[in-house]
């Protein structure tokens, strides 16, 4: 998706606190906040340490979250149109919105998108196709494997922040927290619908989550 | 942050040894030593040029590095300064807010050491005359462990900030509408030449600058110092995209700008002409591809459309659709 936009310069009166409203245009304190919403999610800092942990987080959050987005595309490839459908599709509609949110962020910190994007488009779709042949128990074992290492991984993120300064992070907590309880969902939506009802459901989800691990541990960086 | 609290620390030990005359013979143990002297000349000498400074007395602080303890405990012990030396009269003992760091220092010799590149050419004789108009010894180019690296460095990084600057001053006209915003083709072109006309002053000398840049030691730096500045181009240009567009682009604006770069130097019409043709052909170019791109993407999904309707046609009619 190409997406233009000229870049969004609202002055913001850093004193006063972050408001849920349309930023207000001052001139004299020049902290910039590059978006059309009146609060940033990512705390601006000037330390270039902290600013690269950030970014990194960042990258492998909208790494996973685009590869979710493919998996669950990939099963209603598969899966479309049978029973189970509207259940993906209604785990894949709230991707989705996790994706968008990413985007966003992404774009207005400037943060760049992991090389491997292509690889996750593919190995996603595979995964999520390839699991939907085993039948709808396959899906929902793939997705209690996927949502799973998802989960863990943003509650290693949100362990990480709160050791640092849960104050100066409290919306990024908030959004990963809100991210990691629709994941925790999802997870448990997979268990309800027979996922441990698959033949090798154990080395299939073994398999999945290092798969997982993997991926999040070179997204990070490339 | 680091180089700052550095500089701070620097800047303490210095003050300390502020009365310290630099001896003629230097302990040649540890080449922290010298430095700390040429800190220790530059910054008197500095001070010297200076009409108000406020300096502690003269013994020296606790410093925190190896290096410099061992530094300043050799100062400790050598004589007193033999030039009457009339800036320090003030023995309040209190920082003045007009010392500089390290860092701030090395930039100002750099930016002076410009003027001298036309003359001398990338290295460290330029650098040593830049040191000298700014009433420094010349000595103090031994603060450069990467001599003429550091120059060219220095005006990349410079002119890739004041770039930067030009871009987001355009950026903030176009916000406050008192502008037209361009078209993506035009606004990288004009962002290109915007940074390649920072070069024409020197450009008699580029050459070798780029081969220095290109030095092993000197690579990783200078590619940070590229990508920031294509990135800061795309950034205004409007680039959101959060996908493998993003590095696509990149390496797009990458190639342009090298090439133009390259054309540049060996371009002797009026005014660069032929660069600024060269450089819209280019532009033309990425444009057209990626037009072409785009075009061949909804070709493909046409295609695979009219086969999957074909498909369902073909299953329709022998039947195979139907749900028993």
């Amino acid at each position: 998706m190409h997406r233009f936009v000229r870049p969004q310069l609202l002055l913001r009166d850093s004193k006063q606190p972050l408001l849920p409203t349309a930023g207000q245009l001052c001139t004299n304190h020049k902290s910039v906040v590059s978006s059309v919403r009146g609060y940033v999610v990512l705390p601006p800092t000037n330390d270039e340490e902290e600013k690269a942990m950030l970014h990194r987080m960042m990258r492998v959050d909208h790494a996973g979250e685009y590869g979710a987005n493919r998996i669950y595309a990939g099963q209603m490839a598969v899966l479309g149109h049978t029973q189970i459908s509207p259940l993906i599709q209604e785990m894949w509609d709230q991707e989705k919105q996790h994706l968008r949110k990413f985007n966003e962020i992404l774009a207005e910190n400037r943060v760049r998108p992991t090389l491997l994007l292509p690889l996750w488009n593919i190995a996603g779709f595979a995964l999520g196709a390839g699991s939907a042949l085993l039948g709808k128990e396959g899906a929902m074992a793939c997705t209690v494997a996927v949502e799973e290492s998802i989960s863990e991984h943003y509650n290693c993120q949100i362990r990480t922040l709160m050791e640092k300064d849960p104050e100066k992070y409290t919306e990024l907590l908030q959004l990963i927290k809100e991210f990691r309880d629709d994941e925790m969902e999802h997870h448990d939506t997979g268990l309800e619908h027979d996922a441990e009802s698959v033949p090798g459901y154990q080395l299939m989800k073994a398999i999945i989550q290092a798969g997982c691990k993997a991926a999040i541990c070179v997204s990070e960086s490339l | 942050m680091a180089a700052l609290i550095r500089g701070l620390r620097a800047g303490r030990v210095l003050r300390g040894l502020g009365s310290v005359a630099v001896q003629g013979t230097l302990s040649p143990q540890c080449s922290n030593v010298r430095r700390g002297f040429h800190r220790a000349a530059l910054l008197r000498l500095a001070n010297d040029s200076k009409s108000d400074t406020s300096v502690p007395p003269p013994s020296y602080h606790e410093v925190d590095t190896a290096g410099e303890s061992s530094s300043s405990s050799a100062h400790g012990e050598s004589s007193e300064d033999a030039q009457p030396n009339t800036s320090f009269q003030d023995q309040s003992g209190e920082h003045g807010e007009d010392y500089e760091t390290e860092e701030q220092l090395q930039a100002r010799i750099l930016t002076a050491a410009l003027e001298f590149v036309p003359q001398h050419g990338w290295t460290v004789e330029a650098i040593a005359a830049g040191a000298e108009t700014l009433g420094l010894s010349s000595a103090s180019t031994g603060m450069f462990n990467n001599g003429a690296g550091d120059l060219a460095l220095h005006f990349v990084a410079q002119c890739n900030a004041q770039l930067a600057e030009t871009l987001a001053e355009q950026n903030n006209q176009v916000q406050l509408g008192q502008a037209e915003s361009k078209k993506t083709a035009e606004f990288l072109r004009d962002a290109v030449e915007v940074r390649l006309r920072m070069l024409i002053p020197y450009i008699d000398t580029w050459p070798q600058a780029m081969s220095i840049l290109l030095l092993p030691h000197n690579i990783p730096d200078s590619l940070k110092h590229l990508s920031t500045m294509v990135d800061d181009i795309w950034y205004y240009a409007g680039d959101r995209s959060t996908d493998v567009n993003w590095y696509t682009r990149r390496a797009a604006l990458t190639g342009i700008y090298n090439t133009t770069e390259l054309v540049m130097v060996q371009d002797s019409s009026p005014d660069f002409e032929e660069t600024w043709a060269f450089l819209d052909n280019r532009i033309k170019d990425v444009v057209n591809m990626a037009n072409t791109a785009k075009q061949v993407q909804a070709t493909g999904e046409a295609v695979v459309q009219g086969l999957m309707g074909a498909a369902i046609t073909l299953k329709n009619l022998t039947g195979m659709n139907q749900r028993r």
